[in-house]
């Protein structure tokens, strides 16, 4: 049995006229983990690359894909273009390089929202395979009338999803994340933007250079700065506890 | 009535609250026996437990505990790795958590002791130290130095040097702090931080007390 449409992976959060297209197709988000996926990047790639990236090319390489669709715009790293790259010269199938600038901002309701962090987490990565309806909050997603959240985590999606458990039910999203869901990834104004007095968790991937700014934020805010590599270590998961907790985030 | 359990990488703490015993036994020995713990702390503990509560926690706990002061700066030397928090009125002002630079630092002076049969109360500390990023590689070290002709009491001294002025860096370097675990019975490494800092030990039941101090809360 053949397949019936193409499949499509993709990296990043490429502009909606560049996916849109493609959505009749089997599009799958490179960035998240794929079960049974071999670690073939481990020979390619140098031992201080991030994990997402690392996902990326393994994905890449494993899944049989007809095109890839990549966002190396303002919003990515040099280690993205790298890969693009890296890829055209491994893969015999059209690499489409592609920049997200947008500024118009689609809202963040899900970041915002009362949900489960995990679960939010789950909606923004889906939605840009299924996006929801467009929300009523177009705005710069700086959270405009949202009730005190209990924590915020700042940062890009992590590749252990477990860290995600740690925190309550309605934890803000913040960094990256949220302009992901908002689909403007290069809007810096945004990602840098931390609400004062709710106690944040500045996550980022080891060897990743968004670590530079995480600190940095995590000093001005009083907040906790944490890098993981892959699986959420024993003193990682200990710190995140222990800052919740001494900061009165489960007190609500 | 609880069992209460610190259960390290090494060495396992044990209270029970109906009795007031207190007892340290080696971990494999604590695996062997299959102890359960009612509450519990440390690397081994989410195995034997019925309720865990993460190290962090346990040493800010058991330090506001034991030490009764508003503001206070407590640092565990386990086995495997170095922690620490500083609370200022019931609220963390800092901490972390190392088991990549601290690794097994703890564990090797351990073994080093053992090995080369040394007693560590009768050591003199060195003004020199061996630059210790963990344990495995200060130990490299360590026995470089015995190879050029360095006494093996001064190498180890210069070994334990090396952990505490870590221990003292990781922590921010400040003047007076409290020290946690067993490494609080270790008078050479007690001796060698820089001179004039206050090392308060506060011996090896600190996270046990933290977990007194969560069951008491409920």
């Amino acid at each position: 049995m053949g397949r019936c449409s193409r499949r499509v992976g993709f990296a990043g959060c490429p502009p909606e006229e560049v996916l849109g297209p493609r959505r009749g197709e089997e599009l799958i988000d490179l960035d998240n983990l794929v079960e049974g996926v071999e670690h073939r990047s481990e020979s390619l790639l140098p031992r201080t690359t991030c994990r997402i990236i690392r996902r990326i090319l393994d994905n890449a390489l494993a899944l049989d894909l007809e095109e890839i669709v990549i966002d190396e715009g303002y919003g990515k790293c040099d280690a993205a273009r790298g890969l693009a790259e890296m890829l055209k010269g491994l893969l015999d199938i059209p690499i489409i390089r592609t920049q997200n600038d947008t500024r118009v901002g689609a809202g963040t309701p899900i970041c915002d929202s009362g949900l489960p962090l995990i679960r939010k987490i789950e909606l923004i990565l889906d939605g840009l395979v299924h996006p929801a309806p467009p929300s009523p909050c177009t705005g710069r997603g700086q959270g405009d009338g949202v009730p005190a959240p209990p924590a915020a985590l700042w940062g890009v999606p992590a590749a252990d999803f477990s860290i995600y458990r740690l925190f309550p039910d309605g934890t803000q999203v913040l960094g990256w994340t949220r302009c992901l869901e908002n689909r403007t990834p290069a809007d810096w104004e945004l990602e840098m933007w931390v609400p004062e007095g709710v106690p944040t968790v500045f996550f980022a991937q080891t060897f990743c250079p968004k670590n530079v700014v995480a600190a940095h934020l995590a000093r001005k805010h009083d907040g906790l700065h944490v890098d993981v590599d892959g699986a959420l270590s024993q003193p990682v998961r200990a710190k995140i506890e222990a800052f919740l907790r001494f900061r009165g985030a489960w007190n609500g | 009535m609880a069992l209460l359990g610190d259960f390290g990488t090494t060495w396992t703490k044990l209270h029970d609250t109906a009795t007031g015993e207190r007892r340290i036994l080696p971990t494999r020995e604590a695996a062997a026996a299959g102890l359960r713990a009612d509450l519990a702390t440390g690397h081994n503990a989410k195995r034997w437990a019925r309720r865990f509560v993460n190290e962090l926690i346990a040493l800010a706990e058991g330090g506001e505990r034991l030490i009764g002061e508003p503001e206070f700066l407590v640092v565990d030397v386990g086995s495997r790795d170095v922690k620490y928090v500083h609370m200022r009125n019931g609220e963390l002002a800092e901490m972390d958590w190392t088991a990549t630079c601290g690794a097994l630092t703890g564990f090797t002076l351990e073994l080093l002791g053992k090995y080369y049969n040394l007693d560590y109360g009768a050591t003199e500390p060195s003004p020199k130290s061996v630059p210790v990023t963990c344990g495995v590689l200060g130990m490299e070290q360590l026995f470089e130095l015995v190879s050029e002709g360095v006494p093996v009491e001064e190498a180890i001294a210069r070994f334990a040097r090396g952990i505490a002025m870590n221990a003292h860096r990781f922590i921010g370097e400040p003047s007076a702090f409290y020290l946690s675990g067993g490494m609080c019975e270790n008078r050479l490494f007690m001796r060698s931080f820089p001179e004039g800092v206050q090392v308060t030990p506060l011996g090896r039941f600190v996270l046990v007390e933290g977990l007194a101090a969560e069951l008491d809360a409920g």
